[in-house]
């Protein structure tokens, strides 16, 4: 875990209202939000030394689409879970093999969430 | 003023918009977010959405415009809206996302600037454009009567 107890998550989508659904479903389990619009400024995060457990990554964006942004932070050496969230279901395994650690179709439920929040033990 | 009557009338567009497609499943999830620490999460969702949907076709009408017609980068816009559709619910307009993509395609495979398969694309981005419009239009009227009902004593759910 990023050292402070509350979970650190990075919601890496450039859709707005995404990023705001996102952000509601995760204030439910009072976690510490940051939100990007692309994958350049998601690298910049972990750059600048930002330290997040959970990653919600999205795929088509501008500057930088999801796959190669993961594939990025996994050659930076950054272990963070990747969690890929998109609705293109032909880029499963491009995501998983740039180093993603679960791969959701949108849209994102809160059942959904809360299952990998479950299988990441990042809920008491 | 008569709040049961305005909320039955809200009640009712309600389940319009899902009843005729407008809506799906999807549009439940915002509304089991919405709480009192977000009271008006639908509302706020819903706008934000119609703004950057606004924009989104925006461009789309302008790349439509240009006379060599890059059809790579419509397909690019056109799923960021159906990505756009898909998390809120708008099921008609993801509908005719798809039906434009698949235009976006066959104009990929053909690479002949096939006039019919451009009339396609134009006519089914107007589907698109009329849904979008439609769907506001709905959606703002049902927001402005949940306004004027005002808050619902009890916490419960509107039927499916």
């Amino acid at each position: 875990m990023a050292s402070s107890q509350v979970v650190k998550v990075l919601i890496v989508d450039d859709d707005n209202f995404t990023r705001r659904i996102y952000k509601t479903m995760l204030f439910r389990f009072c976690f510490e939000i940051t939100e990007v619009e692309d994958g350049k400024n998601a690298i910049q995060q972990f750059v600048d030394g930002n330290e997040y457990d959970l990653v919600l990554m999205d795929k088509h964006m501008p500057n930088m689409d999801g796959v190669e942004a993961t594939r990025t932070l996994r050659g930076m050496g950054i272990p963070v879970k990747i969690v890929a969230i998109t609705d293109d279901a032909s880029s499963k395994d491009t995501f998983m093999d740039a180093g993603a650690n679960k791969f959701l179709l949108k849209p994102l439920t809160f059942s959904m969430l809360t299952d990998i929040l479950k299988s990441f033990n990042f809920l008491n | 003023m008569d709040y049961v009557h305005l909320r039955r009338q809200a009640a009712s567009l309600r389940k319009g918009l899902f009843d005729q497609g407008y809506l799906d499943e999807q549009f439940y999830q915002l509304e089991d977010l919405q709480d009192d620490a977000s009271p008006n999460f639908v509302e706020e969702v819903v706008t934000l959405f119609f703004r950057d949907s606004t924009r989104l076709m925006a461009n789309i009408d302008q790349a439509l415009d240009k006379c060599v017609k890059d059809f790579n980068k419509l397909d690019v816009y056109m799923q960021q809206l159906k990505g756009s559709c898909t998390s809120i619910g708008a099921s008609r307009m993801k509908t005719e996302c798809t039906a434009f993509r698949e235009c976006c395609r066959d104009e990929n495979i053909e690479g002949s600037h096939s006039l019919s398969i451009l009339n396609l694309c134009m006519r089914s981005f107007q589907k698109i454009k009329r849904e979008h419009s439609v769907l506001r239009q709905k959606l703002e009227s049902y927001f402005q009567l949940l306004r004027q009902a005002g808050p619902v004593e009890c916490a419960t759910r509107p039927n499916k």
